[in-house]
């Protein structure tokens, strides 16, 4: 048998290039070029502490609970308080929100805060070396806390001063324990003692203690909160049994609990108010709660107020306290009704309707009218000087002796919130390190170099020159996101004590949620802007141009052979890439 | 070992023997029962492939075009519409000059729907460059499924395995099922003589100018016409391994033969009965069987029939506006012949309709007593008058 | 040859009941072909299956016409089917049932057998009240009615081939094997035995 028929068939002429294809350099056609250009995620943008949301649920989708932990922690000091306190901004901006329903941040931030608590787990030391200056915090609420967490990070030595027995402020004594319990609050605060911040309570601070403070320190951040009810102004307001509703809050937070029967007027509408009314209810009392504007204008949470309803108090909108009388049966409590005569930027401005009152006898009154600063002094200064900087949610004051004094939290923060106290922690601590290090006139440019996004929320980890430095603060829009890469998913509903079992004490009304249900909330998330090594790029690359290396970024574009054509940025499914003109000119 | 297995299966532990890699299909009647024993295979173990799940025949020709340009041994397996759908690919591969193997049940092309045996799907699909090969019975079927990656990986070019709708397909019957060492022996691991491969870029299938794509088309059929060579060789080692040989052709007393009953597939075996009975009563009848359809073998055909006088085509299989395809093929082969048979073309046995020895019969005494062929073809069979549907 | 035709219902094991006695019967030495009618089956309806077996090569590769011998898996078929279409005289006929109260008249021309096949299959737990498995009880009667193949044959097939409750379906054969009631065993005319080496060199 011959074979001739082997060498005639052997090497089929087919189309196929016989040199290798690598002569070819594809990239000379190129006149537009992708590259890795990671954006701001909206809910990171919105949340007032900063913290890399789009992140942090990427890596709770990998599981990678304890990595998600330390990213927060590098916002955060407080992700557990956070994860059941916070009226969660973020959400409302979600991306998702535009696909189906948004992801459900707050309860994926318990989780991961929960999940190292259960674990015992300690977070990487992120502290920088020690540094000469030593700063005084005032107050040990969130707004203090977190300056003293952020300054001993960046290597101060921090003095926290609490005027009360514990430290933890409105955490501690402001929120009843069915929103927050106090091992979480303990749990964290263990965390920020071990960084080597040191807090002295029952130390209450008195105006003069400034005077006296340029010896020990070179800053003082002042994170003091308000305590003080302003006065109703009507009559018979300072009778007995007429109380505060703050000192009632921190009452029922000692344990103190007063039976309370019959009915209750609890006069306000903001979050105090809120958990005021939630508190006496479980106390026995029926709760009316009495505000001059309609429910949407109230300040309190729409979801804290939601739950009030659910739970029994009921709401008297559109009436204004006009006197409190004694009456054997308790107060005499006389209404003014008001109606809306405007909306402000959606806020209603109302006004008396002539003739119109009412009177109701209730048990007891409780005032809940938001609070100010307890002393004049402690009030930040309004002027405009070059002396005094007024930052998103602190107020920098350099006094002539050198001292410089930072107002911060409920004091000088856009809105009163534990994540905006957060954030307002963090600017003054990274205000007073630019001071320290850079000079006066650093600060306003740095900061704003570190702002999320668009601002005005800060990132620490930006700050110290972490990876998320590469991000573009460009925030990613719902059409921005390529969702043929997405399959619609319900989801997760929070867990909650059904009403009966809330009202029949304190107990946390959100329960935990499993790990399994946990994953699969994080993988909804989009991950707006943030690569999470999905590959696409490198696999759609119809050059083979996309390159695995061992960068942050994971990987690189060989020039080389990129052509432009883009489909990698098209294929990238959360825009952590950009399509750019030639970097090199048009011919590399 | 002999054991009695559905033709379908035997095709199935043919494909196990010659450790194919990857498979990809899609499920049609009648050939399903093919790839579900591979799968089957696959997930037990005895087959170490990759069996993939496609949406369509489109699809999994195209995922074995893709599995075999990186050069690994391939099988799929389809029917009718099946094979109709995937017609684009099959250019491709030839083109590609990718040795993919894929059995095809003759069935019937819709509408009417119609799941039986009819040649009409394959030979469609005579001009895509593919190697046909039609089988007689599961032996054959099992044996010429061994052949065809022997021979599809020497020449470059897929290979179908052609084999009848249930009457092959669904018919158990004893076969000879080899052993692995021998079929190992006689089937080599897959040495492609290109693939795919990132260390190694080169661009495949790219842009052909006027320039150089006749040169490629000529490469093809070099390749086409060294295959029943290549098959005669890779026949003669099965042989010496296996004892059993088919031959592109397989002629049966046609020596002296002056009427020749030409026949592909099923029919062949029953008109081996016929063949029997017309010599015992002295007839001068003769068989050809057709096994190999594409490359047609030209030469060996005219060996075998030119002494003849008449040639009864007897296709399963019609060309619309022009007559049986076998017949239309050995006309055109035999025309330049100065003595040559008359060729008389029979159509039967359309969608599935029994050709049993009375119509084979029925055929050859029609041949010997007419003079001159009427026409083209001849329906042999047909109701009259036509059955309401 | 010899050709049988097997009855039945879609669901009931009768086209495995053919491939049972063809694996049966190549155990035996002969050459076997076994198919089902060529059709879309469903579940109920009637369905056929074939077998041929021959001392030679079978060659033919049709449809069967004129079947030796018939078995018939369900009773209730023979008021829907003609059971006798073609079966040549004299060819058994094997059904599954207790007895034969109203034998239809176009029995008369051929042997007769009946197996309680259903009674077996149950008895054995094979298949449910509704739908008894009864195809490895009647392989086991028809090679008692045949003659052939040995009932080992039988059983080493039921093993080959039915990879579910093997034992019980082996009990099964064995004990239709031993139950099968010959009706009529003869009648004039009617060939006698398998006979195979008679007709194997007739071409069909």
């Amino acid at each position: 048998m011959t074979h001739a028929f082997v060498s005639q068939v052997s090497t089929p002429f087919i189309p196929r290039s016989t040199t290798t294809t690598e002569s070819n350099k594809t990239g000379s056609w190129r006149f537009l070029q992708p590259r890795y250009d990671e954006k701001t995620a909206p809910c990171s943008a919105a949340c007032p502490a900063g913290e890399d949301i789009a992140r942090v649920e990427m890596l709770v989708a990998q599981g990678l609970f304890k990595e998600a932990w330390e990213t927060i922690l590098q916002e955060n000091p407080f992700p557990g308080v956070c994860g059941r306190v916070c009226f969660h901004p973020c959400e409302s901006v979600c991306n998702r929100g535009a696909f189906d329903e948004p992801i459900a941040i707050h309860t994926l931030e318990r989780f991961v805060a929960d999940t190292a608590m259960r674990y015992g787990l300690q977070p990487q030391r992120m502290a920088l070396p020690p540094k000469s200056e030593r700063c005084a915090v005032v107050g040990a609420g969130p707004s203090g806390l977190a300056a003293a967490y952020f300054l001993a990070r960046l290597g101060y030595g921090c003095d926290v001063f609490e005027a009360r027995s514990e430290p933890g402020g409105l955490l501690r004594w402001g929120i009843p324990p069915y929103r927050l319990p106090v091992p979480v609050l303990q749990w964290e605060l263990e965390h920020l003692q071990a960084l080597g911040v040191n807090i002295r309570c029952n130390h209450k601070i008195t105006g003069g203690f400034l005077h006296g403070l340029k010896d020990r320190y070179a800053a003082v951040f002042l994170g003091c909160g308000h305590y003080k009810s302003p006065a109703l102004g009507i009559a018979g307001e300072d009778l007995s049994g007429v109380e505060e509703g703050l000192p009632f809050l921190e009452r029922v937070r000692s344990g103190d609990l007063p039976s309370l029967s019959g009915t209750v007027a609890v006069i306000g509408g903001g979050n105090t108010a809120v958990d005021v009314s939630r508190c006496a209810l479980r106390l026995g009392a029926k709760v009316l709660m009495v505000y001059r504007r309609r429910r949407q204008d109230m300040p309190a949470f729409g979801h804290e107020i939601q739950m009030a309803v659910d739970e029994g108090v009921e709401l008297m909108e559109l009436w204004a306290p006009l006197s409190i009388e004694a009456h054997p049966d308790g107060f005499r409590l006389s209404l003014q009704k008001m109606e809306v005569v405007s909306e402000e930027g959606g806020r209603a401005r109302v006004k008396p309707v002539p003739g119109e009152t009412t009177a109701i006898v209730v048990q007891k009154i409780f005032k809940a009218l938001g609070n100010t600063a307890e002393e004049p002094w402690l009030e930040p200064p309004g002027e405009i000087a070059p002396h005094i900087l007024h930052l998103a949610d602190t107020v920098v004051s350099r006094r002539e002796d050198g001292l410089v004094v930072v107002y911060g939290g409920d004091l000088a923060a856009r809105s009163k919130s534990v994540a905006h106290a957060i954030g307002s922690g963090k600017e003054a601590a990274m205000a007073l390190d630019l001071y320290f290090r850079r000079g006066w006139d650093a600060i306003v440019e740095e900061t704003a170099r570190c702002r999320v996004g668009p601002g005005p929320s800060l990132s620490m980890e930006i700050y110290t020159g972490g990876d998320r430095c590469r991000r573009n603060p460009h925030v990613v829009a719902f059409e921005e996101i390529n969702t043929d890469y997405f399959l619609y998913g319900p989801r997760i509903i929070q867990p909650r004590l059904l009403v009966e079992e809330r009202l029949q004490g304190f107990s946390e009304i959100d329960l935990k949620v499993s790990a399994a249900l946990a994953i699969r909330e994080a993988e909804r998330c989009f991950n707006c802007g943030v690569c999470n090594q999905c590959d696409n790029c490198r696999l759609y690359c119809p050059d083979v141009a996309v390159c695995r290396d061992t960068s942050p970024q994971g990987r690189h574009i060989n020039l080389d052979y990129c052509k432009g054509c883009g489909v990698c940025v098209v294929e990238c499914p959360r825009n952590a890439m950009s399509l750019v003109e030639n970097e090199t000119g048009g011919r590399p | 070992m002999k054991k009695v297995v559905e033709g379908s299966h035997a095709v199935s532990e043919a494909v196990r023997l010659c450790r194919v890699q990857v498979i990809s299909a899609y499920p049609i009647t009648p050939q399903t029962h093919i790839v579900e024993l591979l799968s089957e295979f696959c997930s037990d173990g005895s087959l170490n492939a990759k069996f993939l799940r496609v949406e369509s025949e489109h699809s999994a020709m195209a995922a074995l075009i893709g599995a075999a340009s990186a050069g690994v041994r391939t099988f799929t397996a389809t029917s009718s519409q099946g094979l109709a759908l995937m017609h684009e690919l099959l250019h491709w591969a030839s083109g590609a000059r990718l040795p993919i193997v894929m059995a095809e049940v003759n069935r019937a092309l819709a509408p009417g729907w119609n799941i039986w045996t009819d040649q009409t799907d394959s030979l469609a699909q005579r001009d895509t460059g593919w190697i046909q090969l039609y089988c007689e019975d599961a032996q054959e079927a099992l044996d010429t499924t061994i052949q065809a990656f022997r021979l599809a990986e020497t020449v470059f070019l897929p290979v179908m395995v052609v084999l009848d709708a249930f009457f092959l397909s669904h018919t158990y019957e004893p076969v000879d099922i080899p052993d692995q060492a021998d079929v190992d022996r006689f089937l080599p691991p897959f040495k492609p003589a290109f693939s795919l491969d990132t260390a190694h870029p080169a661009a495949f299938n790219q842009l052909s100018p006027p320039n150089v794509y006749m040169e490629m088309r000529r490469d093809l059929q070099d390749a086409m016409e060294a295959a029943p060579e290549v098959l005669e060789h890779i026949e003669g080692q099965f042989q010496s391994l296996f004892g059993r040989r088919y031959g592109a052709l397989e002629a049966v007393q046609c020596d002296d033969a002056e009427i020749i009953l030409v026949t592909s597939g099923t029919i062949t075996s029953t008109c081996r009965l016929l063949v029997e009975k017309l010599r015992a009563q002295g007839e001068k009848v003769g068989l050809l069987k057709m096994r190999l359809f594409r490359p047609f073998p030209y030469e060996m055909l005219k060996r075998r029939v030119l002494r003849a006088r008449k040639l009864a085509v007897v296709d399963r299989n019609f060309s619309f506006g022009a007559c049986g395809i076998f017949a239309q093929e050995i006309r055109a082969a035999l025309c330049n012949e100065p003595k040559r048979p008359l060729v008389f073309g029979y159509v039967a046995g359309l969608g599935g309709r029994d050709v049993t020895t009375d119509i084979l019969e029925e055929i050859y005494w029609t041949t010997k007593t007419t003079a001159h062929p009427e026409s083209e073809s001849v329906w042999v069979g047909l109701q009259q008058p036509a059955p309401a549907a | 040859m010899i050709e049988v035709r097997f009855h039945g219902r879609g669901g009931q094991g009768t086209v495995v009941a053919s491939i049972l006695m063809a694996k049966a019967f190549f155990q035996a030495g002969y050459f076997v072909q076994s198919f089902p009618l060529f059709g879309v089956e469903r579940r109920g309806a009637p369905v056929e299956a074939y077998l041929r077996l021959d001392t030679r090569k079978i060659l033919i590769r049709t449809n069967v016409y004129t079947p030796d011998h018939v078995v018939v898996l369900d009773p209730t078929l023979l008021a829907a089917v003609d059971v006798t279409r073609g079966l040549k005289r004299g060819g058994w006929i094997l059904v599954n049932a207790s007895a034969m109260p109203e034998e239809p008249a176009t029995f008369a021309s051929f042997r007769l057998a009946v197996v309680d096949a259903t009674r077996i299959a149950l008895k054995h737990a094979l298949g449910t009240r509704t739908h008894p498995i009864v195809n490895t009880a009647m392989t086991g009667a028809f090679a008692r009615v045949l003659g052939e193949p040995p009932l080992e044959a039988v059983v080493h097939a039921i093993r080959e081939e039915i990879p579910i409750k093997p034992q019980a379906n082996i009990a099964a054969a064995q004990e239709a094997y031993e139950a099968v009631v010959f009706l009529r065993p003869s009648v004039a005319g009617g060939t006698p035995s398998l006979a195979l080496a008679d007709d194997s060199s007739a071409a069909s």
